[in-house]
């Protein structure tokens, strides 16, 4: 039952609302937590063992690290802990990726039997609730948080059923206490919970959901297409995927507000970051703070690191310090974040591209400041401004082209075909392969991409769309409602011709 | 080392970083964004060098990067 599910939307998510508002404030958490491996149960059956024994050895390994003060001891429970949920993590997630890269490496040589696959049901969320296990844990073990003694707080933190498919991933201090608060529901909540949700229901439906099309048919068929036709699916999936997770993510918020509960941001405007770095800063941004929180940071401030980054200051001065650091942590964040989404290779490698793009900016940093010095250009014109932003778009476009691949000889070989024959004409209508998609279904999303774009330029700009929308008088405010419900209803990609495609992040 | 001295160096090392923020009146350099990490990684260095101190991954929270005032506090708590 993902998200964008009438069961979800219709039936699930009203009625755990309804029952909510109606029991006693001192009910609401376990409510909470019932609605939460209900909805677990519903989608992954007897698979919500691994979820509540996460929760159970989250809970036990907090207390003990908690009430030990031996350091010894406090580590030794911590590492018990993280390592068997990242045990299981990997266990259910990458056992056939490790099976097959030993088939493969071992092909061929003698008295090699290969390794047979195994058939491992994955739960849902596992990904997710994992990372927020083992950062409540380390900031446990790092005390800037009291182990919870509230089972119920521990239960719903690590599988509010808005959150478990696709995140946000939230750090225990920015979410927990809200679980428990028992907080009513309000019309000010729903309203402005329901709007989000129709929102993200639009950029889902509307754009996202025929991108798909588009994207299926080149990467279905990709020998047959070459050119700009390629470069554009690169685009479109770039779009899709913007579209389709910022969307699901908006019904997350916007479910997780009916209740008064308030969920991280996971994106801000990703497409005016002007540098690969910024862009991680704007794009899945409660995945960028989990690695720059329990990764990047523990590794810079390591002792290891602290100790080279001593010697490297010594000897080659502060630059080559910053880059031998940045190497040192960025490594192991990229090489997490490449492999967390999936057991691929494509995956890895989108990982290692971004390692080398982030190395390039951390070691060009002083070149490039001699020269905006040099020729006395403004740096912050408005040309360099779009000229950065355009650079970050390629940069951003050819890493969805890799991503999404099924294989990495499919990215390499797509990556080549854009070169082959590129001519902007091939976008030209009539040249243009229909991709099984009318001039309706064009036009859709064309004219949802320009609204979602509109809506991104007023929130760069400091304006909240939903408290705008609520601040307009009555006739206009129904009528933005009303166009908001009936463009969902009339252009949404579902019915004959189309085919519901599923949470791409879910997947993850 | 009194705490204006502490103050006065943690400044020099912010403005080797980016001598464009006002320091004195900014008290969200990592919530706002106004300080990346790579940015914090030279700080750390910094800090290590100038009032050999050893900042660990607990002192890692943007209260402590925030604003001069929080680096000054955290270097005077680490030096004590």
């Amino acid at each position: 039952m993902g998200y964008n599910d009438v069961m979800y939307l219709a039936i699930f998510l009203p009625v755990t609302a309804v029952i909510y508002k109606l029991i006693p404030k001192k009910y609401r958490p376990a409510a909470l937590t019932a609605s939460s491996w209900l909805y677990f149960y519903l989608s992954s059956q007897e698979l919500i063992i691994y979820l509540i024994a996460a929760t159970v050895w989250v809970y036990g390994i907090a207390l003990l690290i908690g009430k030990s003060q031996s350091p010894k001891v406090r580590k030794a429970w911590l590492t018990a802990g993280l390592t068997v949920l990242f045990g299981t993590l990997l266990y259910v997630k990458y056992t056939n990726f490790f099976i097959g890269t030993i088939n493969h490496v071992m092909a061929g040589r003698e008295s090699f039997i290969p390794l047979q696959a195994q058939k491992i049901l994955v739960p849902l969320g596992i990904s997710y609730y994992t990372l927020e296990a083992a950062g409540y844990l380390l900031e446990v073990y790092w005390q800037r948080v009291e182990p919870d003694r509230n089972f119920l707080r521990i239960s719903v933190f690590l599988g509010f059923f808005p959150q478990i498919m696709e995140g946000p991933i939230a750090r225990y201090q920015d979410t927990a206490m809200q679980f428990t608060a028992g907080t009513d529901i309000v019309p000010d909540n729903i309203v402005n919970g329901c709007f989000r949700i129709l929102y993200g229901m639009f950029k889902k439906l509307v754009i996202a959901d025929r991108l798909y099309l588009v994207v299926n048919e080149v990467y279905s068929h990709s020998g047959s297409y070459h050119g700009a036709v390629v470069a554009l699916a690169g685009v479109c999936y770039t779009l899709q995927l913007y579209m389709e997770f910022s969307g699901m993510v908006d019904v997350s918020l916007g479910s997780a507000q009916i209740f008064g509960i308030t969920l991280p941001e996971n994106f801000r405007q990703p497409f005016f970051s002007q540098s690969a770095s910024e862009f991680w800063r704007r794009w899945h941004i409660s995945l960028g703070t989990w690695l720059k929180t329990y990764i990047f940071y523990p590794v810079t401030t390591s002792k290891m690191t602290m100790k080279v980054n001593r010697k490297v200051r010594k000897k080659w001065g502060k630059h080559a310090a910053k880059v031998v650091v940045s190497f040192l942590a960025l490594t192991p964040v990229w090489l997490f974040n490449g492999l967390w989404h999936g057991p691929q290779w494509n995956y890895i490698c989108y990982g290692i591209y971004y390692l080398v793009l982030l190395m390039l900016e951390v070691i060009l940093e002083p070149a490039k400041n001699a020269f905006y010095k040099k020729t006395g250009w403004d740096k912050k014109s408005h040309f360099f401004q779009a000229f950065r932003v355009l650079r970050t778009w390629i940069i951003i476009f050819t890493g969805e082209l890799f991503f999404r691949a099924n294989s990495q000889s499919q990215a390499w070989s797509m990556f080549k075909s854009i070169f082959h024959g590129f001519s902007p004409a091939q976008l030209l209508p009539g040249n243009l392969p229909d991709f099984y998609i009318g001039s309706a279904d064009v036009a859709a999303i064309i004219v949802g991409t320009a609204i979602v774009l509109g809506v991104d330029i007023a929130r760069e700009r400091g304006v909240h769309p939903i408290a705008w929308m609520r601040s307009r008088r009555q006739p206009l405010r129904w009528a933005l409602y009303y166009g908001l419900i009936f463009s969902v209803i009339i252009f949404g990609a579902y019915g004959t011709g189309y085919m519901p495609v599923d949470m791409i992040y879910a997947q993850f | 080392m009194k705490k204006s001295e502490i103050r006065a160096k943690i400044l020099e090392s912010l403005m080797d970083i980016d001598d464009t923020v006002d320091y004195e009146h900014e008290t969200a350099l990592v919530t706002d964004r106004i300080l990346d990490s790579f940015a914090i990684i030279s700080l750390v260095g910094d800090l290590e060098d100038a009032f050999g101190v050893e900042i660990t991954t607990p002192q890692m929270v943007p209260e402590n990067f925030d604003s001069l005032d929080g680096m000054t506090a955290m270097v005077e708590r680490l030096m004590q």
